[in-house]
């Protein structure tokens, strides 16, 4: 029987699609490279997904998990004709459990709901990226997304204690749980971020986090984006992390405001987000703090919203920043790379450098306080040429990066934008080692192929450890 | 490789180190991995031994190379205005404390280290008590550079707070307690140390009302509530519960006897633990409210009470581990979890031949 024909006899006909038109939508995710779908499949529980991985197994069809579609490096585009299987039905909220902080819930449900939901608690679900309206929490598994507010609390894999995980060969396994450091290897830990390469996710326990009692929100503007950068960098070495501190450049703030007034200073060459939470008292404080060190790198305006309503405004502004561009630009490239704090001026000059020595149209919008850039490029790919440059300024961006001592991806991922450049970062023994804990989650590498690693990575056998010549390794 | 090329590493036996082991002091990770290779080739167990402060029961195995970490003690990089350092894994957690709070920051480890390393701190996955609000130390292990079972040395993870560059080994090594191989060198994310803090004597009744402590324990003797941030912060928390405050954060004596029982449970159950422990007999106890870990003392060992407490601790989905026991044959850890094979071909894709620790993990991985 056909690979659609046997999913059909366990999901029905209506769950399974195949026909090309259906298959095209499924052929990408938000980034730019697409693929191509054997068939798509929506399970709706645990034992479906596992037995569609085990017809995919008989069939020799890689499987690819996917949530939403957001994801920017491609890790839910399948390579090779590959079966997408959309978690987005599993969607439940299984259970809140309001003394301990924790939600047992699907991979589908999206990530905004679930702060929502847990609202009238006074808890909220931490990572928020700026996608958080649309990803799912299996996405967020996935990628180990990170958001505006993961400066202080950190990304995804500090807020997932447990997950159910669906393996390469079909089997249900639990990892982890609601009591602390759960005995044996931590292998949520390696799941989280393994972009769908070491089981599907079928259920998360999430950790919630206690809405602050206050918080204030900031905007400063700046006359050069240097002098954001300072203040990035003085806050963080000044004894404090707050909540999120997020910069724009000029582009990026004339396209916002083109697209939603939220009185932004247009004048300003960057503005600086910052945002200070906890207790009331603390939170004075910090907001001063922020406040002075902006003002000593020459902020032009420091606002500190004093309603909620303004706070909103600014937040709106930040939020809207992916959905301005993509109603100025047919297309747009949306890079991610992170770099040492300290670095960032630097680093920014050179990205800017880049930019201009391309001739591209570039606009900023990022996570400064982690020091995750977000370059962005906007363009029309019916131009000839265009992708092809626009992809050899991004090579050349991350390499800035990697120079500067920064590292490949802060939070999209590597998936297949970035898998032949991880040889910039890891050297062949690095990545064999990676290669070999793949191997150990799906030994029959049917799992989301050809992503995350180069081809090759797996590159020495156990029998030859003791012959291994260092130099050649390298 | 030869036994000659790793033999002049050879240093006596630090105490408690087993009887008739080949105990080597290897200069640098390179020389970590080679003594790893020679291991895997001739099929000698390892025990990768940082402070020897908490060894724990062995499962059973009688390593017979010890490898010590006391030579790699350096300080590789600190980058106080990126709040991350880069340091070796046998330099001891006191020093670097000590070192980070010149500048008012910390690696939030455990307090009161007394002799442990670095590396021996992550691999047992230990955290301090600080984890309430910082998050357990796994949270802020940035990059690794480790000697695998078989002899090489890899990098994985990055030197920056925020990373998704290949699968994060950094983590799976926090907690693997030597099984895959030796961690020579990690990067810490460090954290800053608030300006004021305090130690309020309360009624564990009383923890529900504090925003955000640092850590919320209760002893034999009391309950204890931690604060910090800036002044007024702490001072407006205390007086709204009403306790009495001491500057400072004034950790309770870690506990030190031949019998220790830890449960770790769903952190609401903390007070149950508490009751379970009390009944059992424990003379000392330290329990991490909010987290859901209680460490006991007990005069002496018994099994039975061992299955007891893990029978109820299994049943409410933790786990009562043993820390510290006179009988070195112990079940360490009761019921293996779940993933136990898949557990055992992630340690053999590090250490393909057994050598490191084989055992030590629960289900005898
Ligand atoms: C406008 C915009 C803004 C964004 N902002 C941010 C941001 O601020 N921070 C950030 O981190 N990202 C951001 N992203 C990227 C993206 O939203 C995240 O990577 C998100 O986590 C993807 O979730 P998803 O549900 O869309 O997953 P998908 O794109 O469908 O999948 C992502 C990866 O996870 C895997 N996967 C999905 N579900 C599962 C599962 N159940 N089990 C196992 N593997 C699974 C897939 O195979 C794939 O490798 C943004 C994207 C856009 C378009
Ligand atoms: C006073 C005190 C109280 C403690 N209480 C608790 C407690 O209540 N709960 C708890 O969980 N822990 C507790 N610990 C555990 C403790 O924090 C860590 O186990 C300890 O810090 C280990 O440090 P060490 O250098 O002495 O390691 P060691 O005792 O030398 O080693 C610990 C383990 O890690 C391995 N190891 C050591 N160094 C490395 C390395 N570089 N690479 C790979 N593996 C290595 C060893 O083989 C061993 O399995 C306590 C420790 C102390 C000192």
């Amino acid at each position: 029987m056909t690979l659609a024909a046997d999913l059909r006899l366990v999901l029905g006909a209506d769950r399974v699609l195949d026909h090309p038109l259906d298959l095209q939508i499924y052929a990408k995710d938000a980034g730019v490279t697409p693929g191509t779908v054997a068939a798509v499949v929506f399970p709706e529980t645990t034992q479906e997904v596992a037995a569609v991985v085990r017809i995919a197994v008989v069939h020799e069809v890689p499987i690819v998990a996917r949530g939403a579609g957001t994801g920017l490096s491609g890790g839910a585009v399948p390579t090779r004709p590959g079966l997408v299987v959309a978690l987005t039905r599993l969607n439940q909220i299984w259970e809140v459990d309001e003394a301990a902080h924790t939600a047992w819930v699907g991979p589908g449900v999206i990530n905004l709901e679930l702060s929502q939901h847990t609202t009238p608690l006074g808890l909220h679900y931490a990572p928020d990226p700026s996608s958080q309206s649309a990803c799912t929490i299996g996405g967020n598994v996935g990628t180990n997304a990170g958001g505006p507010h993961c400066l202080a609390e950190g990304s995804t894999v500090s807020h997932i204690l447990a997950v159910e995980l669906v393996t390469a060969g079909g089997d249900v396994l639990l990892l982890g749980g609601a009591a602390p450091d759960p005995i044996g290897l931590d292998l949520v830990g390696v799941v989280v971020g393994s972009e769908g390469t070491m089981g599907l996710v079928t259920k998360v326990l999430v950790k919630l986090t206690e809405n602050a009692p206050e918080v204030r929100t900031l905007l400063l503007a700046f006359p050069t984006i240097e002098a954001a950068a300072e203040t990035v960098s003085s806050v963080v070495a000044g004894g404090i992390v707050p909540a999120a501190l997020e910069l724009m450049d000029r582009p990026m703030i004339e396209a916002v405001e083109n697209f939603k007034s939220c009185g932004f200073p247009l004048d300003a060459a960057a503005v600086l987000i910052a945002e200070v939470a906890g207790h009331p008292a603390a939170v004075e404080a910090e907001a001063q703090l922020v406040a002075d060190a902006g003002a000593a790198a020459g902020a032009t305006e420091i606002r500190i919203a004093a309603t909620a309503a303004e706070r909103d405004l600014i937040w709106l502004g930040r939020k809207s920043a992916f959905g301005a561009v993509a109603y100025a630009a047919p297309d747009y490239y949306l890079h991610d790379t992170v770099v040492p704090r300290t670095r960032l001026v630097e680093a920014m000059s050179g990205i800017y450098e880049i930019g201009e020595r391309y001739g591209i149209s570039m606009l900023n919008v990022f996570h400064a306080g982690d020091g995750n850039l977000h370059p962005l490029v906007a363009f029309d790919a019916k131009e000839p040429g265009m992708l092809e440059k626009v992809r050899a300024a991004a090579d050349e961006m991350v390499k800035l990066s990697i120079e500067v001592g920064g590292a490949l991806s802060g939070e999209h991922g590597i998936g297949l934008e970035k898998r032949d450049l991880m040889g910039e970062m890891f050297s062949a023994v690095d990545l064999d080692a990676q290669a070999r804990l793949r191997d150990a989650f799906d030994p029959i590498g049917i799992l989301n192929p050809d992503k995350v690693l180069p081809e090759g990575s797996r590159c020495f056998d156990f029998g030859l450890v003791a012959n291994l010549d260092p130099e050649s390794a390298a | 490789m030869t036994f000659a090329a790793i033999e002049e590493w050879q240093v006596s036996a630090p105490e408690g180190a087993p009887a008739g082991a080949l105990v080597v002091a290897p200069p640098n990770l390179d020389a970590v991995a080679r003594v790893l290779g020679w291991a895997s080739e001739v099929g000698r167990p390892v025990l990768p031994w940082g402070g020897g402060t908490r060894m724990g029961p062995s499962g059973g195995v009688v390593p017979e190379v010890v490898v010590l970490t006391s030579q790699l003690t350096r300080v590789v990089d600190w980058q106080p205005d990126d709040l991350t350092l880069v340091v070796e894994a046998g330099a001891l957690v006191d020093d670097v404390e000590a070192m980070l709070a010149e500048r008012q920051q910390s690696a939030v480890l455990a307090e009161r280290a007394n002799g442990s390393t670095i590396g021996g701190m992550i691999a047992s996955g230990a955290s301090g008590y600080r984890r309430l609000r910082y998050g357990p130390t796994r949270d802020r292990i940035l990059e690794t550079v480790m000697a695998s079972g078989d002899g090489r040395v890899f990098t994985s993870g990055g030197r920056v707070v925020k990373n998704v560059t290949g699968y994060d080994i950094p983590r799976l090594a926090c907690g693997s307690l030597g099984s895959l191989g030796i961690i020579g060198q990690v990067c810490l994310k460090l954290w800053p140390v608030p300006e004021s803090a305090a130690t309020l004597d309360v009624t564990v009744d009383a923890f529900d009302g504090l925003y955000r402590p640092m850590a919320l324990l209760e002893t034999e003797d009391g309950a204890m509530a931690y604060l910090a941030g800036t002044a007024e912060e702490v001072a407006g928390q205390a007086a709204a519960v009403g306790a009495h405050a001491q500057p400072g954060l004034q950790w309770p004596m870690p506990l030190g006897g031949d019998v220790q029982i830890e449960l770790r449970v769903p952190s609401p159950l903390t007070s149950a633990a508490v009751t379970q422990l009390r009944n059992a007999g424990a003379t000392e106890f330290r329990a991490q409210h909010g987290i859901g870990l209680v460490a006991a003392e007990f005069d002496s060992w018994s099994s039975e009470r061992l299955e007891e407490l893990r029978t109820w601790a299994e049943g409410q989905g933790g786990a009562a581990v043993v820390l510290a026991s006179p009988q070195s044959d112990i079940d360490r850890w009761g019921q293996a979890p779940g993933s136990v094979d898949l557990q055992r071909r992630v340690k053999a894709a590090f250490d393909p031949r057994r050598i490191m620790v084989p055992g030590r993990l629960p289900g005898g991985v």
